[in-house]
């Protein structure tokens, strides 16, 4: 049942009332107004600038500046040029998206109307996961309500700026998450992640000019330009301004959405505003952004939830998943979730990954049934070693790098299972 | 034309290419400079999915691959790092964590790419425990090539071949992650006339070719080069020799005429060298009509006595030769000098025709119909009016493509004639009318060159030797010359030497004896065709 | 023809959208499948007209999408999320219970072959777990009890 975040913010104030997911109920709250400020009032070049100067990282995983990626498109060319929205929201733990479209599609569209001026972009494509049907209706109903009002298709707000928008529903499958992946995907082909270079700037959607951003990125910007740069910036840190929404989900008394400044304390986050871990239990450890990314133990989670911070720690902010685990929980049968799932998605274009994934996945499962051997912890940490830096995209880094969170966090988890030949945790959930 | 360093030696790369394209174009790649590789292929689009290939180049952090790299000016790129050895051991060792253990049974043993980068660029043993993934290990892609689903390493150079070069996209990778594996759609097999090129691009023994496999293991093959001669492309190839029996041929490249590919046809044609369908002795036509075989000099001795009775009584006008365009150009050199010498300006030149495409296959299904011309050799047409006529009495005759339905259409026309000669590597009914039939040999098993369609010769080798007695079309002329008493025709036979002869006394054939023209062949000068 | 004329319209008014035809296959795919459950070889022969391309090429991307499905299914697709923040509140047991519950087979499908239940990886409801997708919806905050009453009510 489909949650309005504990806490909120800009971004979700109004998400509790049903009438902010019709055009009507939007505009009554302001909605749209900064769209037209923008396409009447002020030059692409302006709205890029704006952007960059409020310091907007992406919010899909990379926390790529925005600005900066949309001043990548090229201005002086006669080839239509496209967004793409990354609805694909599929990093295990994380869930924000997808109250974005439920109940904030107007605020994402009026975010991607803004981008489309700002880059000269003539079509929106919004790549959204299959399994997302629902999410998928109500946004296609937000986008029949846009373009009856005119807001959407030849001349948007009667300004004679053209844009359009298609909704792509993907059909299960993570990597279509990564941009190229996903350009490929939304060409009608499988999945896989292209070279890079060209970077889509240059050659993206059918080969045209693309920029591609995720649906809570877009969803900052009428924020923007209505409220400004300095206004922005007073949310967040310095190098990571701005609210987020976090997913608190696992071992917690309130598992939902709370929409707060980047820079919050994990520690903060999961005890004060998520109630704490339950049943009197302890905490064991946390992966903070997403399951890509490496775990916290319990004594590092007094971190600002900002990359900056949580690079120290050597972790990132991903999509910020927060996932909780108590003392229950035994780190080896964790790795074998987390080694399946990469296994699983891994497109299989690139050796390291094809075969890496199911190698990790093998060993964990091996170490986990009581079968693993002392020099199989090596051989975890090499393998991952081995995989990071070297392929098409990023999916190789983002399997590799728990395995290596676990290991440096957990190692003694993993001993104990090769030591004693089972699970030493018998309260921990079973696989 | 940016310069750049690898591991310090200066190469120079054109406009665009790759640091792979760039020490390929320069001849360096494998061969002086090792980027160990199995997707990239010189011939296909880049794919740069097999990680092996990667090198540091100086001012970027990560390793970079080798192939989707552009070369810029100055760039620094290093091979044998610590880190690019890192990243090839780890390449190989995942790969080998799939891969089975087949080398025994695997026919792709002795010239397998895995075999060779894990003994180089490998480390020792494996470190994996774990079960390989179990597939199919005997598909039937299609009539031509086997697949064995566990040996694939995914390098989709094979997925990519047919779309590419042939056009025909009957493969593709179904699934995802390790559970991929190449499959045809049910019903459309792999069926182009280019199938059989998946093998030899494949790295790895999980393409093979239903022809060659279990035959024989590659290390006893010698590869001898070499130009296939089903057409008038002239596809180098290398023929894989072993107890003096051709078992194959693979394409050799020459990136001037057939890039690193042939066609099936032209590949199977290594099957026509041998024995089947040979001429094996001489025969000479007795009194009763019947053949009755002799030895070389009896031949020789019948054929030089009929041409002189026949040239004494009527004059070499009524005596025509024809060449085949199988022949090499020496043989027909020699052929145009001996037709000179006895006196006649009758000759002609027949070939084949059937389909081609707009990939390697030419309508001329004979090596050398292109130097037949360049040596002046007009079509047979004048010749089989003139026989039709009634002017001509005597016919030498180099292989039977003059009596294909597409000309004579049957030897019916030949069979007044006074005297027939027949020079061919093969049985035909000729012999029905041939008065002294010689058997000779194919371009496999002599020395010569032959010139393709696009006027480029190239040259030959003898990579096996026949059991019986057969002489190269120029050798028997050349006895048959001197048996006539012929000026020139004294000394010793050697087909080098005729080539340096020819490359010197007719201009088109300039620069191209058998010796210039080297392996990669070489262009005429001017080129009739 | 296996497609029907509604789902080629349905296709055709999706094409209009892309700059290349092309763009329209994984919309056509679920177009196609919602009609007949799955791409067939003859299917997919179809779809490879409508767009130009060679059925091999609809068959690699049919196999690469989890929603895609080459051979028959039954009428019913359920799946337990069992990825990480689901399996911490208790998904894995509430699988087995409801594999059990359904009497389901080594394929995961029921006896009288109408539900197929399986398993799937993140589905976006990581606080509300357990939870399982019933086609194009989700079930959230289950129990044993809730998670048999939604299964019960299927057709």
């Amino acid at each position: 049942m489909l949650k309005v975040p504990y806490v909120t913010g800009y971004l979700t104030e109004h998400f509790a009332d049903d009438e902010f997911a019709t055009l009507e109920g939007y505009e009554r709250k302001g909605g749209y107004r900064a769209a037209r400020e923008a396409i009447t009032g002020m030059s692409p070049a302006d709205v890029i600038e704006l952007v960059k100067t409020a310091g907007l990282q992406g919010r899909g995983g990379a926390g790529f500046s925005a600005g900066l990626k949309w001043s990548f498109m090229p201005t002086d060319t006669d080839k239509p040029k496209y967004l793409v929205c990354n609805a694909d929201e599929s990093e295990p733990g994380s869930f924000k998206d997808r109250i974005l479209l439920e109940r904030g599609a107007h605020q994402l569209l009026e975010g991607i109307l803004i981008a489309a001026w700002a880059t000269g972009a003539e079509k929106t494509f919004v790549y959204i996961r299959g399994e997302y049907a629902q999410p998928a209706r109500v946004l296609q109903r937000c986008i029949d309500e846009a373009y009856a009002k005119g807001y959407l298709g030849a001349n948007v707000m009667k300004t004679g700026f053209r844009h359009d928008v298609v909704v792509t529903r993907g059909a299960g499958a993570y990597i279509c998450g990564e941009e190229t992946g996903l350009l490929e995907s939304l060409e009608g082909k499988k999945g896989q992640p292209r070279k890079k270079p060209p970077f889509p700037a240059e050659y993206g959607a059918f080969g045209m000019p693309t920029t591609v951003n995720n649906v809570e990125t877009f969803s900052h910007v009428p924020h923007i330009v209505a409220k400004g740069a300095d206004w922005f910036r007073g949310f967040g840190t310095e190098k990571s301004p701005g609210t987020t929404i976090f997913g608190v989900s696992g071992h917690v008394e309130r598992p939902g959405l709370y929409e707060l400044p980047l820079g919050t304390r994990l520690d903060e986050i999961i005890f004060e505003y998520a109630g704490g871990v339950p049943n009197g239990r302890k905490l064991k450890g946390v992966i903070p952004g997403g399951m890509s990314m490496p775990i916290l133990p319990a004594g590092q989670i007094d971190v600002p939830m900002a990359n900056e911070s949580l690079r120290e720690r050597k972790t990132m902010l991903g999509t910020g998943g927060i996932m909780v685990m108590d003392e229950t929980t035994c780190m080896v049968r964790t790795a074998c979730v987390i080694t399946y799932f990469f296994r699983d998605e891994s497109c299989g274009q690139c050796t390291q990954c094809r075969e890496g994934t199911g190698w990790l996945n093998k060993i964990v499962n091996r170490i986990e049934r009581g079968a693993g051997l002392p020099e199989d912890l090596e051989i975890l940490v090499d393998i991952a070693g081995k995989m990071e830096g070297q392929t098409i995209c990023a999916f190789a880094d983002a399997a590799a790098w728990p395995v290596q969170g676990l290991m440096r966090h957990f190692r003694s988890d993993f001993e104990a299972h090769v030591q004693h030949k089972k699970c030493p945790f018998p309260e921990s959930f079973e696989l | 034309m940016p310069k750049f360093t690898v591991d310090g030696r200066p190469v120079e790369a054109a406009e665009g290419r790759t640091i792979l394209q760039a020490l390929d174009d320069a001849g360096l790649l494998m061969n002086g400079v090792s980027v160990p590789h199995y997707c990239w292929h010189p011939k296909l689009s880049i794919d740069g999915s097999c990680r092996l290939c990667q090198v540091e180049v100086e001012g970027i952090p990560k390793l970079q691959i080798a192939c989707n790299t552009v070369v810029r000016e100055g760039m620094v790129v290093r091979t044998e790092t610590e880190r690019v050895k890192q990243a090839r051991e780890g390449v190989m060792e995942l790969l080998l964590v799939n891969h089975p253990l087949d080398c025994p049974i695997c026919d792709q043993a002795g010239e397998c790419k895995l075999q060779d980068y894990a003994f180089e660029y490998g480390a020792v043993g494996s470190r994996s425990r774990e079960p390989r993934r179990a597939l199919k290990k005997n598909v039937d892609l299609g009539p031509t090539i086997v697949f064995d689903q566990e040996r694939c390493i995914l390098c989709r150079r094979c997925v990519r071949f047919c779309d590419e070069i042939p056009g025909t996209r009957e493969l593709a990778v179904v699934n995802r992650g390790d559970h991929s594996v190449i499959e045809t759609f049910p019903g459309v097999p792999l069926e182009n006339d280019y199938s059989m090129n998946v093998a030899d691009i494949c790295p790895v023994g999980a393409l093979t070719t239903r022809d060659f496999r279990f035959k024989i293991r590659v290390w006893f093959l010698a590869d001898v080069p070499g130009v296939c001669t089903g057409c008038a492309k002239g596809c180098n190839v290398h023929l894989g020799v072993a107890n003096n029996k051709v078992y194959r041929y693979v394409p050799r490249r020459n990136d001037a005429v057939n890039d690193t590919w042939i066609c099936d046809t032209g590949r199977m044609s290594y099957a026509r060298v041998g024995g089947v369908g040979r001429l094996r002795q001489c025969f000479v036509r007795g009194e009763l009509g019947v053949p009755e075989a002799v030895d070389f000099d009896q031949a020789l001795r019948v054929a030089a006595e009929r041409l002189a009775r026949l040239r004494d009584a009527k004059g070499a006008g009524v005596i025509a030769g024809i060449a085949s365009p199988h022949a090499t150009n020496e043989d027909l050199f020699v052929l145009k000098r001996f037709l000179r010498a006895l006196g006649t300006e009758n000759s002609g030149m027949a070939v084949v025709r059937g389909d081609s495409d707009a990939i390697l296959v030419e309508a001329e299904k004979a090596p050398n119909a292109a130097g037949a011309r360049a040596l002046g050799f007009p079509a047979a047409t004048g010749v089989i009016d003139r026989i039709a006529g009634g002017g001509i009495d005597g016919l030498v005759v180099l292989g039977h493509d003059l009596i294909h339905e597409q000309f004579l259409g049957g030897v019916d026309a030949l069979a007044r004639l006074d005297t027939v000669i027949v020079l061919d590597p093969h049985a035909s009914a000729l012999e029905h009318v041939a008065h002294v039939a010689f058997p000779t040999r194919l371009a496999a098993e002599k020395y010569g060159t032959l010139t393709n369609a696009a006027g480029r010769v190239q040259r030959v080798e003898p990579a096996v030797e026949p059991r019986w007695d057969a002489r190269s079309e120029g050798e028997v002329l050349f006895a048959l010359g001197a048996a006539l008493g012929l000026e020139g025709f004294d000394g010793r036979y050697d087909a080098r030497d005729i080539s340096s002869a020819l490359a010197s006394q007719v201009p088109a054939f300039a620069g191209c004896s058998w010796d210039e023209v080297g392996g990669g062949g070489a262009p005429l000068t001017e080129n009739p065709a | 023809m296996v497609i029907s004329e509604d789902a080629r319209a349905r296709i055709a008014a999706e094409i209009e959208k892309y700059p290349v035809p092309r763009g329209a296959l994984l919309p056509a795919l679920h177009i196609v499948q919602a009609e007949l459950g799955h791409v067939s070889p003859e299917t997919a022969v179809e779809i490879a007209e409508l767009f130009g391309i060679r059925p091999v090429e609809v068959m690699e991307v049919v196999s690469f999408y989890n929603m895609y499905f080459a051979t028959p299914q039954p009428k019913h697709h359920v799946y337990v999320c069992t990825n990480l923040p689901c399996t911490l509140r208790g998904a894995r047991v509430l699988y087995k219970q409801l594999k059990a519950h359904l009497g389901v087979d080594e394929h995961g499908n029921t006896p009288d072959g109408r539900i197929h239940l399986g398993h799937e990886e993140c589905l976006g409801a990581c606080a509300y777990a357990p939870m399982m997708r019933i086609d194009d919806r989700y079930c959230e905050d289950l129990d044993l009890e809730q998670a048999k009453h939604a299964l019960s009510e299927l057709e």
